[in-house]
């Protein structure tokens, strides 16, 4: 399966991939605010996180992560839609926002405007892939678990 | 109309009140959006006589219809005003976000009229808008600006989407050179706009939004878009690589990277402070503004260099070449200082290291006396351009005299030809005395010394016609025309020229393809062309009815009649006479600059 590969190094924080993704998903329309992908600039440091599934649940735990000395508040980092973070909603309503790959099979269109490389497509082995799955559905049913 | 969000914030400084207005979308169409359209209301709306920096002149930020959109380079804002150095009208843009910002809250753009009675920024989050207090931010430099507004919004998610543009100590004190600065490093830079912005009592203005821009035809805007950076250079090129520095070694490859004060063509020292070894030295990554995928914007840090520390966004190549090799000065850590000090203060680097060349030349010559300055002041003195960079930003001792520009220095000084300088704006550093089509831009750019309304220089250089060509006046009238209608076009659509310039895609024919797919107001090549015509009339008639004429579209003595250059270009002069009564002929112009009446008439300006 194909995946988006994110160099953060790459980055140079122009945001052309906000505005293809809005583009691509709404009519006519740049906005990077409905885009499903956001680029956090954070004084030297630039990082786009794609947008995930929308959880319905607050963390528990606030976390802050430490990269190559840099400290990251995890929630930027994170790709869920959730109710406490402003990001990858339609602006004004609380209606999520996710990737889909634009489409089947995936055609995703940040990577076409990213010149310098920072989004790439990468194939995917078979055996990660089933691994991946598997790992996702296990994920799934024991958040499901705890939730429910 | 598409590409448009169709309204204009009208902001009564002296009352405190504004309006909003429906944007003229006839208005918009002639003029293309940004520069052109702030012009006409400019002109339109002041008397081009009145002081510069009285409650009577205005400052409008405008957004082309391509700003906000993911045109490759489509971030520009353009601030139009008259300007304190020259008089003329002036119209510095700047890319990063904050323009596009404005369009996703709402609005085109916003005209500052009056002056408030105390300190005040504007706040725009989308349909809220209101003109606060700014005493506790007046004083501060812009990257303390930016952070105490930052501070204050509290909530960090729209903190992090919110886009600032204010001024710094420079502007506040009406330092003629001052600027405006946007997301910390960029720059509305040339012609004072910071200093009108000071005379209005206006720091800051704030702007989150979270609306869209619509284009007419979006298939047909993104195969073009496609197209463009189908043409960019794989990762960018060597300007995504070394920044805009990477121009300076094509200036140094051909002998006109104007050193000390234009006095030579060859910075020997030009390999201290040039792309390599801010690379190696100093870069912490690479930067691109809204929607440009060359990211020529570099992130440096000095940590305490030869006593030198400073952070930031910058190094661009002309601050390099006029703080560096026009005070040549080869301290590559001074000169980022010195860029960055700019910044913080609020200044335009390329007049502040035209000023200071010219301070160094009349120094050296015995013209400015020692005590004057407080200390010696000759070619390469690092720590003096240091200290006089945040001197002039204060206004403090000799800082005073160096914030009025070089023109007014050298006048004070008895020696106003040692000001390199059209009317009275700083030249930038592409020497014009070999390559005759630049000068015959310089000298007849409607905003003074300036490289970006034509940039013929690309073509004169490196035209099939091979170097020689930049040595004959002959066909310079009619390259340069042209040029100067296609670059008003670019700032009026709010593009950046540079990365245009980059993508190969700067002709008549793509740019009316994306201005069509935008807005869909039915442009046609002939139609944006006599647009980039109409823009530069109406700009000169601002200029000649505020009594800026045809003798002042001359060059520095220097440049004219005393040869400067060695190498391939030892010897020549520029020939400016030979090309601009031609210039007037093709434009329509009488023998002394002026536009004829039928030449109005065809512009629809009559």
């Amino acid at each position: 399966m194909a995946k988006i590969k994110v160099d953060h190094t790459k980055c140079t924080g122009c945001r052309s991939c906000e505005l293809i993704c809005s583009l691509h998903h709404i009519e006519n329309t740049f906005n990077p605010k409905r885009a499903r992908i956001k680029v956090f600039i954070d004084g030297e440091h630039h990082y786009p996180v794609i947008a995930g599934p929308y959880t319905d649940a607050e963390c528990t735990a606030k976390n802050t992560v430490v990269i190559a000395g840099h400290e990251y508040d995890e929630c930027e980092l994170c790709r869920a839609s959730c109710p406490v973070k402003p990001v990858f909603k339609e602006p004004g309503e609380d209606i999520p926002l996710k990737c889909d790959f634009c489409g089947d099979p995936p055609d995703p269109q940040c990577i076409k405007v990213c010149v310098t490389e920072a989004l790439t497509l990468i194939e995917d082995t078979e055996d990660t892939e089933d691994k991946e799955d598997k790992e996702d559905k296990e994920d799934k049913e024991d958040k499901e678990d705890t939730e429910g | 109309m598409d590409g448009w969000v169709g309204r204009i914030i009208r902001v009564d400084l002296s009352r405190g009140d504004f309006a909003i207005e429906d944007l003229d979308p006839y208005q918009a169409m002639d003029y293309i959006g940004a520069r052109g359209l702030g012009t006409k209301i400019l002109y339109d709306e002041i008397d081009p006589k009145v002081d510069p920096l009285s409650p009577e002149n205005k400052l409008i930020f405008m957004n082309g219809p391509l700003t906000g959109t993911g045109a490759l380079g489509g971030n520009r804002l353009v601030a139009v005003t008259k300007s304190p150095l020259t008089g003329t009208v002036t119209c510095p843009n700047s890319g990063g976000h904050l323009g596009p910002e404005l369009k996703f809250a709402g609005y085109d753009g916003i005209i500052f009229e009056g002056k408030a009675p105390n300190p005040v920024y504007l706040w725009i989050n989308n349909d809220e808008i209101e003109i606060r207090p700014a005493e506790h931010l007046w004083g501060k430099t812009t990257n303390e600006t930016e952070d105490i507004i930052r501070a204050e919004i509290g909530d960090k998610w729209q903190a992090m989407d919110t886009h600032i543009a204010c001024i710094g100590p420079a502007g506040e004190r009406l330092v003629r050179i001052g600027a405006i600065m946007t997301d910390r490093n960029r720059a509305l830079g040339r012609g004072g706009a910071g200093a009108v912005m000071g005379s209005k009592n206006l720091k800051a203005v704030v702007v989150r939004g979270t609306g869209a821009v619509t284009v007419y035809d979006g298939q047909a805007f993104k195969e073009t878009t496609l197209a463009v950076l189908e043409k960019v250079p794989p990762g960018g090129g060597p300007v995504a690589e070394f920044g805009l520095l990477a121009v300076g070694e094509v200036g140094a490859m051909f002998g006109i990277l104007s050193t000390r004060n234009f006095q030579s063509n060859v910075f020997e020292g030009w390999g201290n402070i040039n792309m390599t070894a801010l690379k190696s030295q100093f870069l912490v990554r690479n930067r691109g503004c809204f929607a440009c995928c060359v990211p020529c914007a570099r992130v440096y840090r000095v940590d305490n260099v030869e006593g030198f520390e400073c952070a930031g966004e910058g190094a661009e190549f002309e601050t390099h070449a006029l703080l560096g090799a026009a005070c040549g000065v080869d301290n590559l850590p001074a000169v980022l200082k010195a860029g960055y000090l700019c910044n913080n203060l609020g200044m335009d680097s390329i007049s502040m290291g035209g000023t200071l060349a010219c301070a160094m030349e009349l120094y050296e010559r015995g013209y400015l006396p020692e005590k004057d300055v407080g200390y010696k002041l000759n070619f390469g003195n690092a720590q003096a351009l240091v200290e006089l960079v945040e001197k002039t930003g204060l206004r403090q001792d000799f800082g005073d005299v160096l914030a009025e520009g070089s023109y007014r220095m050298a006048e004070k000084y008895g020696h106003p030809e040692i000001s390199m300088s059209v009317k009275k704006q700083e030249l930038p550093t592409w020497h014009p005395q070999a390559v005759q089509g630049t000068g015959l831009e310089y000298a007849t750019s409607n905003r003074g010394g300036d490289h970006m309304k034509a940039f013929v220089l690309g073509e004169e250089l490196l035209s099939s016609g091979g170097p020689e060509i930049a040595l004959k006046t002959e066909g310079k009238a009619a390259m340069v025309i042209p040029a100067q209608h296609r670059n008003a076009v670019i700032d009026s659509a709010g593009l950046c020229t540079v990365v245009l310039a980059i993508a190969q895609s700067w002709d008549f024919e793509s740019l009316t393809s994306l201005l069509e797919a935008a807005t869909g107001a039915g442009y046609t090549q002939e139609s944006v062309e006599l647009a980039g015509e109409r823009i530069w009339n109406v700009e000169r008639l601002f200029n000649l009815a505020a009594g800026i004429t045809g003798k002042d579209d001359t060059l520095p003595k220097r440049i004219l009649e005393e040869p400067q250059l060695s190498g391939a270009w030892e010897g020549h002069v520029n020939r400016l006479g030979e090309m601009l009564p031609e210039f007037y002929r093709l434009r329509g112009w009488d023998e002394e600059g002026v536009p004829t009446q039928e030449k109005l008439q065809e512009l629809g300006l009559a």
